[in-house]
């Protein structure tokens, strides 16, 4: 026993003194303090063209810089709106197939080193490099090169004349040190040091990341876009999300990036903390399966009738299911979209809650109960589905059991099959159901809706509609608006899009929630862009009066 | 003993590279390969695709893609894990100390809170210390264990903030601490999920240790002792729990490995930078080579696990010293 006790000793010593690094000597700050976020998972890789994860691209948003970062109206059309980050200008060619980004004079490496314009090329090849992998190659496909004038001018050229050309050099790519990567290829890039200890130009600067625990990062504080406010930024990873909660309720915190609304009233007793909404790119719907699931080439039994749909969707009260579901929290989705999106046409022809008009439709359909169970029939099949719905989400879950209510009410049964997250998955991409309660993330543009609900996105490997909703319309609207060369052109196109696939109801689309981040109240937040809510965080601060003990560390880099 | 540990040490090397083999085969027979969900997802073309299988063997025969690992694997190497995009060593380098500093709390708190409390049950038997001390254990024994770290979690780190809430360390002040407080923060981190793993697992060892005194106290050997004038507490510390340790020190092989399994779900609550976060994680992200590196490495410690049993039980016993 006593050999026990000294080995677990020695354990617990030599874990203790694992830290090769020396204490830290700490100074205090008059300028900002410390900001402890919780985040659900580890960083993959701390390489813009590679990183999937969201602690990840948080981080590398901070570090990294872009030519110019997207606006809060999210319009990727042209260049409006976009406010210059490492491009301090930049200059349209007269034909439009060029853009010349004048690098800020004063941009360092964390290194020390100047950026130059060929930092600019070298990262776009390394981005279009097919070696690398990178899910970005296809974004920026349209750029067919980048030169380099002089030392701090980079030119962008394109392909063809298109909308989004200024969106796609400056949104998707954050601009690397060729020297730090300079070599590195395919592979090797991937473990490369400065994968995993970036070298950016951003308002912070990576300090370490212990695996599984945290990534620590601290202000630039000769940053040539002005130091951030805060001194330091420390995201610590819970993956069990009532640690989080527990870590921000219990002050070990200050940010969760979204909670459920289940949480609120735990937040609200705390005077601490307050929960802050903020718009979100996400929106959930119950999708149907218009193919039969067992021989995709044949249509659904039921649900490839549209007026059968339509007559559904008529069934369901959105609004009060949504208002049960999330309270104020969040919105009924106004169709395959987010009101963020400058595309967006809030006031677009939604099908109304009519009860008596779907159970009207539905006999008209041949749809009747003539055993009186409750259930309609139509040549001895009941009109009766399974609706899959991931148990990872209570909102979906607590909604889809309202919905079953109100079609229960017009003759409809819906069964509801809740499953695991992944297996949910699963179901929904080997495209084998009935039915499913979805959500998509949108990124920052909205062009996404042609794998989503596209016939691209339909027909091709690995595509996103897994409903096979497949319009030539709806399509032409789609690509047409991409193409648009003004944003009300675009949303024209988009709006009448739009209206099409609501009209066709091949899925009646629920909820647009909001995030709910969960901040300290010693925090002050200045705007939370729909797309990534740590944007603005080096304009964040923390007043002088409002400061706590662990502010006053911050580590000598 | 030496030669005994040296040939117990080649049997667990050959049950490891069973248990390596079996889950290489699993997985190479499972449909795709594992990388094909990382390659698909990537939009890189067909030419750079194949390079990279190449690149990791995958062209190769299934025999010589085996002889390759296992090669590798003797070497040291076991390969790149992509969901953390680091050499597999580094990873488990950085969890492994980890987990084995947890365990060996564990460990310890377990087996000596459950026989301390199997002989305070013993020395009192049938009485009201008995019952209770018999009721805790049971009461430990069927709460969940997600039920018992929520609840160890609330109590000592929310409602009665005495430990942190998780984590191994002070992700703000660690470093800036000294040598001293830096050992001491880690010990506070320490606490509530070894406390948690410990409670778990000490009411299976109270069990069987009580039931193993009571199986021994009636024995010839104690009866004698007693007739000859030991006390009753030195019946039970020195003649009853030398015998009656053995089966409880069996215990101890399977302990270890269990312990690892348990910790999957501790470290997740408590955010312990362990072997159970790297395992979940791998196996949400199919990390397949992560995912077969753990498992030798689970195997080597149930190997390790009997070893150090059998090692312990042939010293405690002597009857088994010339057992070869």
């Amino acid at each position: 026993m006593r050999r026990t006790i000294e080995v677990v000793l020695l354990l617990t010593v030599a874990a203790a003194c694992s830290d090769d690094a020396p204490p830290d000597r700490s100074v205090v700050s008059d300028n900002g303090g410390t900001l402890v976020v919780s985040v659900g998972g580890d960083p993959d890789i701390f390489l813009p063209p590679l990183t999937v994860s969201n602690t990840g691209r948080l981080v590398n948003a901070l570090v990294y810089d872009q030519l110019a970062q997207i606006g809060a109206s999210l319009n990727t059309v042209g260049d409006q709106g976009f406010e210059p980050q490492l491009a301090r200008s930049w200059q349209w060619s007269t034909d439009s197939l060029s853009i010349a980004f004048s690098v800020d004079p004063r941009a360092r490496w964390h290194d020390g080193k100047p950026v130059r314009a060929s930092d600019v090329r070298f990262t776009h090849r390394l981005y279009a490099d097919s070696s690398t992998g990178s899910p970005f190659a296809t974004v920026i496909a349209n750029i067919d090169s980048v030169s380099v004038r002089d030392s701090l001018t980079a030119v962008f050229w394109f392909g063809k004349r298109s909308p989004l050309q200024f969106f796609d050099a400056v949104h998707s790519i954050s601009i690397l040190p060729e020297h730090v990567f300079a070599g590195a290829r395919g592979v090797a890039l991937r473990s490369s040091p400065a994968a995993r200890s970036p070298v950016g130009s951003g308002r912070f600067r990576f300090v370490r990341w212990r695996p599984g625990a945290s990534v620590d990062l601290i202000a630039d504080t000769s940053n040539y876009r002005e130091r951030p406010k805060l001194d330091r930024v420390v995201l610590t990873v819970a993956p069990d999300f009532n640690t989080a909660l527990a870590r921000v309720v219990g002050g070990e915190a200050d940010l969760l990036e979204q909670i459920p609304f289940a949480s609120l009233p735990q937040i609200a007793a705390n005077p601490d903390l307050r929960a802050l909404p903020a718009a979100a790119l996400e929106y959930s719907f119950i999708q149907f399966n218009l193919r039969a699931p067992g021989n995709r080439s044949r249509p659904h039994p039921v649900f490839g009738d549209r007026t059968l749909r339509r007559a559904l969707t008529m069934a369901v009260d959105r609004e009060r299911t949504v208002r049960s579901a999330y309270d104020t929290l969040a919105r009924p989705a106004v169709g395959p979209t987010v009101r963020a999106f400058a595309t967006t046409d809030t006031t677009l022809r939604q099908i109304p809650h009519l009860p008596d008009a779907a159970r009207r439709l539905l006999d008209s359909l041949g749809w009747r109960d003539s055993d009186g169970d409750g259930t309609r029939e139509r040549n001895g099949r009941p009109l009766q589905f399974k609706l899959a719905v991931p148990s990872s989400s209570k909102a979906r879950v607590n909604m889809a059991v309202l919905v079953q209510e109100q079609l229960r009410q017009v003759g409809v049964k819906a069964d509801i099959d809740q499953m695991e997250f992944a297996a949910f998955l699963d179901r929904e991409t080997r495209r084998d159901f009935d039915a499913v309660f979805g959500s998509w993330h949108s990124d920052a543009s909205p062009g996404g809706i042609r794998q989503t609900w596209g016939t691209k996105g339909s027909q091709t490997k690995g595509g996103s509609n897994f409903g096979s909703y497949e319009n030539s319309v709806f399509d032409a609207h789609i690509d047409s608006g991409l193409a648009a060369m003004t944003l009300d052109s675009r949303r024209s196109q988009f709006t009448a899009a739009y209206q099409q696939i609501i009209d066709d109801a091949p899925a009646i689309w629920m909820a647009e929630p909001r995030r709910i981040l969960v901040l300290h109240r010693r925090i002050e937040v200045k705007g939370i862009r729909p797309d990534a809510w740590w944007a603005g965080m080096g304009s964040w601060s923390i007043p002088a009066n409002s400061r706590i003990a662990r502010d006053r560390f911050v580590p000598v880099p | 003993m030496v030669a005994f540990i040296l040939r117990r040490l080649a049997q667990g090397a050959i049950v490891v590279g069973l248990a390596a083999t079996i889950v290489f085969l699993l997985i190479h027979l499972a449909p795709g390969d594992p990388f094909a969900g990382w390659i698909d997802e990537s939009s890189l073309d067909p030419a750079v695709r194949s390079q990279w299988r190449e690149a990791y063997g995958l062209g190769e025969s299934l025999p010589t893609q085996y002889l390759r690992y296992v090669v590798n694997v003797m070497r040291g190497d076991l390969g790149f894990s992509l969901s953390m995009q680091r050499p597999i060593q580094d990873v488990l380098v950085d969890a492994l100390p980890n987990t084995l500093l947890l365990m060996g709390v564990a460990l310890t708190l377990s087996f000596s809170g459950g026989i301390l409390a199997a002989l305070a049950q013993a020395g009192n038997a049938g009485r009201f210390g008995d019952r209770a001390i018999g009721g805790v254990a049971m009461l430990l024994f069927s709460v969940p264990d997600f039920l018992l770290a929520m609840l160890v979690l609330a109590v000592f780190a929310y409602w009665i903030p005495l430990f942190p809430i998780g984590g191994a360390i002070d992700p703000i002040l660690h470093d800036s601490m000294s040598r001293p407080a830096r050992f001491g923060d880690r010990a506070r981190h320490l606490v509530l999920p070894a406390l948690t793993l410990s409670l778990l697992y000490f009411p299976i060892i109270a069990r069987h240790q009580r039931a193993a005194l009571r199986d021994v106290m009636p024995s010839d050997f104690v009866s004698m002792a007693r007739a000859k004038g030991v006390s009753e507490r030195q019946l039970l510390y020195s003649h009853g729990l030398r015998i009656a340790l053995l089966p409880v020190i069996a215990m101890l092989g399977v302990a270890f490995p269990a312990l690892l399994t348990g910790a999957v779900f501790v470290e997740k609550v408590f955010s312990w930078p362990g072997m159970g976060l790297v395992t979940v994680n791998a196996i949400g992200k199919r990390d397949y080579l992560l995912v077969t590196a753990v498992v030798i490495l689970g195997s080597a410690f149930v190997v390790i696990g009997s070893i150090i049993a059998d090692t312990l039980y042939k010293a405690l016993d002597p009857r088994l010293r010339d057992e070869r």
